[in-house]
């Protein structure tokens, strides 16, 4: 048997289409590969072998029509907070324990109709709040490259699932930065699309003004394929763009290093650790050598990302999560007096630490004599740093910045304070808060062997271009391995 | 900082009990987080800049078309108490 | 004589939730219907599940702009929807989905006429969508909650505090269901919930500027109780003051059972309900063109039909007036009209007959048990010279208790009008044979008894003779 877990999706279905393999064997190849590691790590918190091989069976029918579909035959793994019919969804949550979703995701439908097989579903931040996968309450997720190590959050799950080679692909979502981050920290791609290129029905609601869902791959040609085939306007989500979606995959090669202006902001570079700062000039001198022009920018107002993302996100956390309330479906407290206590207690007893600061902290931020002061100061202040990267955009067609100021760290090391755990995501929030598009792309590993990220950060809608000048990194640091 | 009775009236507010050592917990973190956000109160913005994030070529409007869901079992299967088909809780006082 | 009422005036505003006759709900593609079985009209949208998302229905955005156009409404191009963030189990996502700082519109106004023969302008603050909730079901075991009615689509119309009486408030009302069904906006079902008012009620005593401390008057679902309710709630605020306590804000609520308004529950601390704007939506907009195309294709208001059917049925104003009283009834005019062609007709038997035997029994328009078809038939009847005027109310009797055609009740009861002048002479005849004291008399210069002769002609026919034949030929027996 081939070692189908060490192939990336491109050359799956490149096999298909040579008929060198059959989607049956590459589900086995997953399932054993699960069996074998989720042990461990805890990337998958259910995987529905039974599904998963009778899927294969079906597409095994239609083999000959590997070439039709554009992700024939992929396993994938679902991160936990995006609804799959009749799979469980808790979102890392024990108050959506045991929920079975009612109907299925706009992105899952759309992977599924190209041919896909969902493996799995993935661990995360409880409600994806958190960026080390601490915060679920199914315990936390290892990152593949030191088990002792966080895979970073909150779709911990979805990345230590694609770096341990269960799957070659999967989603993720990202709303201040819990694709890019993962990604980073267990040496994948992984993008964040633009906000309203992917649909978010079927997501579920952490921040409804930041939330992206985006896939993780181990290379660039894999990103763009998966992206072209979530994106596109979704009836369903009236926050979706009706722009046309490029084919990305088939235009990775038109652009080279010669014709794009980079942007780099020398400010964000204070307190990055040195092996990752090394790694990331070293990327940019490589760049500076195939042609690309190097200009130094200023987005003086991103250091207010950290405040601006922590009000505006808990704000409508607060009432996002006011549905989990033991009434509809869901987690119910065992006991209670009266209605009130119901509530009181299965949300108190439902949720976790992390997610109840963040409820709390957003309804502070929204109550009465806070609004002004709190809510509505935070979105003044994204309008601000939006116009910062409007700005830089005029002198660079791409920003580039680590994705992340340091490598994995330990499990444990950083969940004594909220304000260190959030620093990890400062080079990620500002992308957010701008609805911009940004991807994490391997750049090396660091002393300890921990994978480092580079994060590029591209205009509204420029998926294209960034996944361009992804890809002509890719060429010259070539593929990361697998751990 | 923030009282004890603030953390409690947010709580209460948010519809989430709280034991003992959690307000005291909460109290010290709300604080610090809270306390660091101040930092937003220095830099100028303008009243009427509000982000809109949602793509101006967005379709804000669904037709008027009734269609039924099909899947009312699978809703219902998550309830946690059901009566005769409807979510059932303990008496509620008439009130909004 | 003046009464310590008089030294009072009342402050009144009302607030009124209708319900938009859309096909689908406000954010989903439910279907809008009432009385389907217990949690079947609901998908993941409607009863908040996780990953669910709002998509606006764009019939329920034109139906508001028809109701801000005729209310006069300054339509803002661009307002908002705004999260109402509270906890009930009839709300599935905690949080209603409304407008709060921006509504699409605001500043309308509605005139109203006075039973004094006045008219006065009622100002609109503001109107604003909203999505309505579920329903609990109070059990003794518990509270039960039905999701069929979570998302559909409202309107909620507020007005200033322009009102100072009862009938003031009950008109505005009235106006403004009228406008509404007319508009083809909302049914205007009441019994169902689908037009519900409550009301903001304060006393102070006349010449005073500052308002009084409001008191909340639910639910008035009945056009029966409006003046009623609202004039407890007036006398019972004016006792409290007389007797110098003060008036508690309070949420109260009629009891239509006992001629009472109870006491719902205190205003506690004011809710926070952390209104912020939606983010799965973007700002609402509606644009100059769009007004226009709705305005373009506006159904009839109550003024204009009154207008019309004042020219194209020569109508008097007062006439008009009742027959446009409502929508239904302005239809069931117009119904009978195309029937029978005869307007002045059908307006007396229709504002007359009809309306006085519905309002006698309680009914609305809707479920009369006469159809504007058969009133149109029987009026025909008349005009056709079958049955007499007297005759044709014996049938609309029949016709109301039993719901059969005329037709059917003439053959039945055997009440055609005979107009065979051989049958008449025949019973003039006989008449005059058995009268001959009279017939001397009107012979001998008494005319008068002319009316006497054709009274027993219509007592042997049992009113069923044709009367302008009787006339006639009793007059030519007599003479000859």
């Amino acid at each position: 048997m081939m070692e189908f877990n060490q192939l990336d999706m491109r050359s799956l279905l490149e096999g298909y289409q040579k008929k060198q393999f059959t989607v049956t064997e590459v589900v086995q190849a997953s399932l054993k590969a699960i069996d074998l590691k989720n042990p461990k790590l805890n990337a998958l918190l259910e995987v529905n072998a039974e599904k998963a091989l009778t899927r294969a069976r079906a597409l095994d029918a239609d083999i000959s029509k590997a070439s039709e579909k554009k992700l024939f035959g992929v396993p994938i793994a679902i991160k936990d907070n995006i609804l799959v019919k009749d799979w469980q969804c808790t979102a890392g949550s024990k108050i959506l324990e045991g929920y079975r979703a009612p109907y299925t995701a706009t992105t899952v439908q759309r992977l599924e109709a190209e041919g896909a097989v969902i493996i799995g579903k993935a661990n995360c931040d409880e409600f994806a709040m958190g960026s080390s996968n601490e915060t679920s309450h199914y315990g936390s997720c290892r990152n593949p490259w030191d088990l002792e190590r966080v895979p970073g959050g909150s779709s911990g799950g979805s990345a230590a699932a694609v770096a341990a080679g269960m799957c070659p692909a999967s989603l993720g979502t990202d709303t201040g930065g819990s694709i890019r981050q993962p990604a980073s920290l267990c040496g994948l791609v992984g993008l964040k699309p633009s906000y309203g290129r992917v649909s978010r029905y079927g997501v579920v609601s952490y921040a409804s003004s930041l939330d992206q869902v985006g896939p993780f791959s181990r290379t660039v040609w894999d990103c763009a394929r998966l992206l072209e085939v979530l994106s596109g306007a979704d009836k369903k989500d009236a926050t979706t763009s009706h722009l046309e979606v490029p084919p990305y995959a088939a235009r990775l090669q038109e652009s080279s290093l010669s014709q794009v202006t980079l942007g780099v902001a020398p400010q964000w570079l204070q307190g990055v650790d040195a092996d990752v700062k090394e790694a990331f000039d070293r990327s940019i001198e490589q760049m500076k050598k195939e042609g690309a022009k190097i200009v130094e920018i200023d987005l003086p107002r991103t250091r207010y990302s950290l405040s601006v993302y922590y009000l505006i996100a808990p704000s409508e956390a607060s009432s996002n999560l006011a549905r989990y309330d033991g009434v509809h479906y869901g987690f119910r407290a065992k006991e209670f007096k009266d209605s009130e206590q119901l509530y009181n207690r299965s949300r108190g007893q439902g949720f976790g630490k992390e997610v109840k600061l963040r409820i709390m902290l957003g309804t502070y931020a929204l109550s009465a004599g806070y609004y002004d002061a709190f809510y509505l100061k935070a979105n003044q202040v994204r309008r601000l740093i939006q116009q910062d990267f409007e700005a830089a955009f005029q002198k660079c067609d791409a920003v580039l910045v680590p994705t992340s100021p340091s490598t994995a760290f330990k499990l444990g090391e950083k969940t004594d304070d909220p304000l260190k755990m959030y620093l990890s995501d400062i080079f990620t929030l500002p992308v957010n808060l701008a609805g911009l598009p940004g991807v994490s792309v391997p750049c090396g590993l660091d002393k300890k062997n921990l994978p480092i990220g580079l994060q590029l950060i591209g205009r509204p809608f420029e998926e294209l271009k960034l996944l361009q000048i992804a890809q002509a990194h890719e060429k010259i640091q070539g593929v990361l391995r697998l751990p | 900082m923030l009282t004890r009775d603030e953390v409690l009236k947010i709580a209460k507010l948010a519809r989430l009990e709280l034991s003992e050592d959690e307000v005291a917990f909460y109290q010290n973190r709300l604080g610090r987080v809270l306390d660091y956000m101040t930092e937003l109160k220095a830099v100028e913005t303008s009243k009427d800049a509000f982000v809109r994030h949602v793509p101006l070529d967005a379709e804000p409007f669904r037709e008027d078309i009734s269609e039924s869901f099909g899947g009312r079992d699978a809703l219902l299967k998550n309830a946690p108490a059901l009566e005769e088909e409807g979510f059932l809780l303990p008496a509620i006082l008439e009130s909004e | 004589m003046s009464t310590l009422r008089d030294t009072y005036e009342a402050v009144i505003g009302l607030e009124v939730h209708a319900q938009l006759m859309t096909k689908s709900k406000m954010f989903c593609s439910c279907p809008n219907e009432f009385g389907a079985k217990i949690n079947t009209n609901v998908c993941p949208v409607c009863t908040g599940q996780p990953g669910s998302l709002p998509t606006v229905n764009r019939n329920a955005i034109e139906l508001g702009v028809r109701a801000a156009i005729a209310l006069n409404c300054q339509i803002r191009d661009e307002s908002i929807f705004a999260r109402k963030n509270y906890f009930y189990p009839d709300l599935p996502k905690g949080y209603q989905i409304s407008q709060y700082e921006k509504p699409f519109c605001e500043h309308g106004k509605l005139t109203v006429k006075l039973k004094s023969g006045e008219e006065k302008q009622i100002g609109i603050t503001r109107i604003h969508f909203e999505e309505d909730a579920g329903k609990n079901v109070h059990a003794a075991f518990g509270t039960v909650v039905n999701l069929n009615r979570a998302g559909v689509p409202l309107i909620e119309i507020v007005s200033e505090p322009d009102m100072r009486t009862s009938h003031e408030a009950g008109q505005y009302l009235r106006a403004l269901h009228s406008i509404l069904r007319y508009g083809d906006i909302c049914d205007g079902n009441m019994e169902q919930g689908n037009f519900r008012c409550d009301a903001n009620i304060s006393v102070r005593k006349r010449g005073e500027t500052k308002f009084g401390t409001k008191v909340e008057l639910k639910n008035i679902n009945s056009f029966r109780f409006v003046e009623k309710a609202i004039d407890h709630e007036i006398d019972r605020q004016i006792d409290l003051v007389e007797k110098g306590e003060t008036i508690k804000q309070q949420t109260r609520t009629w009891n239509s059972g006992k001629n009472i308004t109870e006491l719902m529950r205190e205003k506690e601390s004011a809710h926070d309900y952390r209104y912020f704007p939606d983010p799965d939506l973007s700002p609402l907009r509606i644009t100059k063109s769009w007004q226009d195309k709705v305005r373009g294709a506006m159904p009839e208001m109550p003024e204009q039909v009154r207008q019309r059917f004042q020219k194209d049925y020569n109508l008097s104003d007062y006439d008009a007036g009742v027959l446009t009283a409502s929508k239904e009834l302005a239809l069931y005019y117009q119904e009978t009209v195309k029937i029978c062609s005869n307007p002045k007709a059908s307006a007396n038997w229709v504002a007359n007959e009809l309306l006085g035997r519905l309002n006698a029994e309680g009914k609305e328009v809707y479920d009369s048990p006469v159809s504007a078809m058969q009133l149109g038939d029987l009026i025909g009847r008349i005009d056709q010279g079958e049955i007499s005027g007297k005759i044709a109310k014996t049938v609309f009797e029949e016709m109301f208790a039993t719901r059969k055609n005329p037709a059917d009740i003439i053959k039945a009861k055997g009440l055609v009008q005979i107009s065979d002048t051989g049958a008449i002479e025949t019973v003039i005849d006989k008449v005059i044979a058995a009268n001959p004291a009279q017939y001397a008399d009107y012979k001998a210069g008494k005319v008068k008894l002319f009316a006497f002769f054709v009274g027993q002609v219509m007592k042997e026919t049992r009113g069923q003779a044709n009367p302008g034949i009787v006339n006639d030929l009793v007059k030519k027996k007599l003479d000859s």
